[in-house]
């Protein structure tokens, strides 16, 4: 309501009702801390990488520009990160805490005006190819993909279906983990003279396949966390002198991540699933679906970043925060394919999709943009012992 | 009818050479439209099966379509044994689209094998993959040199890699002279044709490399170079490799610049197999030449080297060959620029140099060729120095360097018989496909001889 008051937190007086703006901070003993592990004192061992990082012994600290307090009450600690700007509803308590009754996000950023197709228009949605890896398993899928885009399988109607696909964009993760190995650092120079590192021919083949795809149809390739480029958020876009074949053509577009493009007139915005399963490490959510739709509403893309993840010091403007609301909000690399279409207040749509990651699933997400739909559409092959 | 024609060659594949035929292969293999193969498998599958002369056809399938899942649609696209097949059509709610994937015939355990088919002819067929589907994008057109240079904020060697790749990839798209007619026509000869292109490409990077107006000779160089190969027959592919290199003989000292940009630039990821790679690897190779070079000549020289290392054919006689002469020529001659450096750089070349690289380091001088079919010869020449004029070629080795630095001479002689050029190179290129390892050609030849000589011979041609 308007009565009530909005203070800073230098100006709260105890037993007072009021709101307060700020940025969270959430002190969180497993929360891996580089001091920590150098430290002599302790003779720690460096902490293992774990799934989450959450305790129940994790407090919440609001942040404004002069204080910090300490919040307790009706908020699930479990659920927020570190970073995310909210505001609280309470009274300041005796002990110095804050009492919260209520709090909320800056909610949907204000909607873009919609200049979608009035045809069927298709994006494809795919990544986390993860070439490189040594399996052939999903090196069959991953042609069965390219065929489908560039018109070569399926009957005629299945073509033309897949001609209306206007864009492809690979989000992130184009190479596999395993040629993240940097096993020449460790072993003697003699032994690994004459290597190459694993990403070499992972780039190679990468290059193949988009040539193949670039033939056909645009292409915009997003670098995730296990491509050669820069580790730290924004990643900038991979070098073309990687990709010769491919980058002749004008069809290949190498983006950054995140990625925001309006496509046929529909504004797409996302990631390579980096932003997302950082959240997920230190938050009790687990479905990335929700994480996704959550960011939204926090009005930021990656609030973990800087903190626990690897991000440029930008100090003069967080060019993180969502200022518009997109059309589509996607994430690359999840667990598994979901999508959902969200409706906002001031009559934002929203089409909220987790790509899943291709060399898991062998499947890929077929976004319409007529109305904002979405499908998976999965690839498989047979092996010795299918059998269906 | 060509139906018959085309079953009979399936039959062929699939029962004499054992292969496994899918519909992509048989795409490229017959040169039709994708759609036409899978019918004409098809056709193949239901006649042998009406004949039933015993032999096992193994057959499998791509069935295509959604089912609900979870709530939602999700589209299924599988490859299936002919076993599966129904089972599969039963699990979907909506078919979109069925047809025959492969046949062979043996039974596939699994779909590894119709990986690695599809693999194998898609990397050799790797710039014209659309060529035979059923979209086409407009926008998918390879950028020319021209613009691929202006792309890159700096001349550095790393800048002319894209517009090199981009040449290399759109090796008869150089610079739109020629764009669909010599794509299509380059393509069809693949190997040396992409070698030709690629030099051509590499060629044209040079010029992009240097802060000249280049891009405009560049284009030239490309064009020219993309032309005769177009035309050309494979053997006329060295011809016109030779020729051009007599015509850049001829051409002003400029040329060399750009050709020495072009052995720059064209580093590039090298990439093993297809003729592309060729290409980058010539481009790698050069950089490595790059640091010695420091004349026109010496990068010509080298590009030479490169160009010619890349076409692997060259078995390694000709390196060896060639390290000697350079060896010979950068000790007998110290005031000609192109042998002491070539020579070195030359040695630096790690591939056999083939003969078009001996006639390109006959002739170390570009030359402006104005026509198409000019700087194609002006490329080889450029590749092999070694190859000027019959007469001085015989000589000792110091006079053949001589005749390459004696730019009029050879530009007499090249200029006055454009024709002849070809024709020699054409010979000598013939032989050079047949005969790698041998030097037994007219002009080139007797360029190739002449080193040859120079290396073991040479002594008794003095005296």
């Amino acid at each position: 309501g308007q009565d009530v008051p909005v203070r800073k937190l230098c100006e709260l007086q105890a037993g007072e009702r009021c709101c307060v703006v700020g940025t969270l901070f959430k002190a969180m003993q497993l929360q891996p801390s580089i001091l920590q592990e150098i430290s002599e004192e302790h003779n720690l061992e460096p902490q293992p990488p774990l799934s989450k990082y959450i305790h129940p012994s994790d407090e919440l600290i609001l942040e404004d520009e002069l204080q910090r307090i300490k919040l307790e009450g009706a908020i699930e600690v479990q659920r927020l990160v570190t970073g995310t700007i909210f505001a609280v509803y309470g009274c300041e308590q005796d002990d110095g805490k804050f009492l919260v009754e209520d709090h909320c996000f800056a909610n949907l950023p204000p909607p873009l005006p919609w200049n979608g197709p009035s045809a069927d228009r298709f994006v494809l949605l795919v990544s986390g190819l993860g070439l490189g890896s040594g399996s052939g398993e999903s090196l069959l899928g991953t042609q069965l993909l390219v065929d489908v885009v560039t018109g070569q399988l399926g009957a005629e109607g299945g073509q033309s279906c897949a001609a209306n696909i206007s864009r492809v964009v690979l989000a992130g993760n184009l190479l596999s983990q395993n040629t993240q190995s940097r096993d020449t650092i460790n072993k003697a120079k003699y032994l690994t003279k004459k290597t190459q590192a694993a990403s070499v021919e992972a780039v190679k083949m990468l290059d193949e396949i988009l040539l193949q795809l670039c033939t056909s149809v645009p292409v915009d390739v997003m670098p995730g966390e296990f491509d050669p480029t820069n580790y730290t958020l924004p990643q900038q876009p991979l070098h073309r002198c990687m990709l010769p074949l491919a980058s002749a053509y004008a069809t290949l577009h190498l983006v950054t991540n995140p990625y925001q493009a309006d496509i046929d007139g529909v504004r797409f915005l996302g990631t390579s699933g980096q932003n997302i399963s950082d959240i997920f490490k230190y938050s009790s959510m687990d479905d990335y679906l929700e994480i996704l739709e959550w960011t939204l509403r926090a009005g930021h893309i990656s609030p973990t970043a800087p903190d626990t993840l690897g991000c440029y010091p930008f100090y003069k403007s967080d060019p993180f925060i969502l200022t518009a609301c997109p059309h589509v909000y996607f994430c690359g690399n999840a667990p598994r394919f979901q999508s959902k279409l969200l409706q906002g207040d001031e009559g934002q749509r929203v089409l909220l999709v987790t790509v899943p990651a291709f060399s898991a699933t062998q499947t890929a997400c077929l976004v319409n943009l007529r109305n904002l739909s979405c499908q998976p559409i999965s690839f498989s092959g047979f092996g010795a012992e299918d059998d269906d | 009818m060509e139906d018959e024609l085309y079953l009979e060659n399936i039959d062929e594949f699939v029962t004499d050479q054992n292969r496994i035929v899918t519909y992509k292969w048989l795409s490229y293999t017959l040169g039709v439209h994708v759609n036409q193969a899978k019918q004409m498998l098809y056709d193949y599958v239901e006649r042998k099966r009406k004949e039933n002369s015993g032999a096992q056809l193994h057959v499998t399938y791509l069935v295509a379509g959604s089912l609900v899942q979870n709530g939602h649609t999700c589209h299924k696209v599988a490859v299936v044994r002919e076993d599966k097949l129904e089972a599969m059509k039963s699990k979907l709610a909506t078919i979109a689209s069925v047809h025959v994937y492969s046949v062979q015939k043996a039974l596939l355990k699994d779909s590894a094998p119709l990986y690695n088919t599809d693999y194998d002819i898609v990397k050799t067929n790797l710039h014209n993959c659309s060529k035979f589907s059923a979209i086409q994008c407009a926008a998918a057109v390879p950028r020319t040199p021209a613009e691929a240079p202006q792309a890159q904020t700096t001349s550095a060697r790393a800048g002319s890699q894209p517009p090199s790749d981009a040449d290399a990839v759109s090796a008869p798209v150089v610079n739109g002279h020629a764009p669909s007619a010599a794509k299509q026509t380059s393509q069809q000869p693949k190997g040396i044709m992409e070698m030709f292109a690629a030099k051509a490409a590499s060629k044209a990077h040079d010029a992009n490399k240097e802060t000249k107006p280049e891009s405009k000779e560049a284009p030239g160089v490309s064009a020219a170079s993309s032309k005769p190969p177009a035309k050309s027959s494979i053997m006329n592919n060295f011809f016109g490799k030779a020729a051009m290199n007599k015509l850049k003989v001829n051409s002003v000292p400029e040329q060399p610049k750009e050709e020495k940009e072009a052995v720059k630039p064209s580093v590039s990821v090298a990439e093993p197999e297809s003729s592309l790679n060729v290409v980058v690897e010539k481009p790698g190779k050069k950089t490595e030449s790059v640091k010695s070079q420091q004349k026109d000549k010496k990068s010509k020289m080298k590009r030479v080297d490169k160009s010619d290392n890349e076409e692997e054919r060259e078995p390694e006689n000709l390196k060896k060959k060639r390290k000697r002469i350079k060896q010979l020529q950068s000790d007998s001659s110290d005031e000609e620029d192109v042998p002491p450096s070539p020579a070195p750089e030359e040695e630096k070349a790690p591939s056999p140099p083939p003969v078009p690289a001996l006639k390109a380091e006959l002739e170390p001088v570009p030359t402006e060729v104005s026509a198409g079919g000019r700087k194609r010869k002006r490329k080889r020449v450029l590749k092999s120095k070694m190859f000027i004029d019959e007469e001085e070629g015989c000589m000792v080795t110091e006079k053949v360097y001589e005749s390459e630095s004696c730019t009029d001479s050879e530009d007499d002689f090249t200029k006055s018989k454009p024709p002849p050029p070809q024709k020699q190179p054409a010979l000598p290129a013939k032989k050079e496909l047949k005969e790698e390892k041998k030097n037994l050609k007219k002009g080139p030849a007797a360029a190739n001889r002449a080193n040859k000589q120079v290396s073991i011979m040479g002594f008794f041609q003095k005296k």
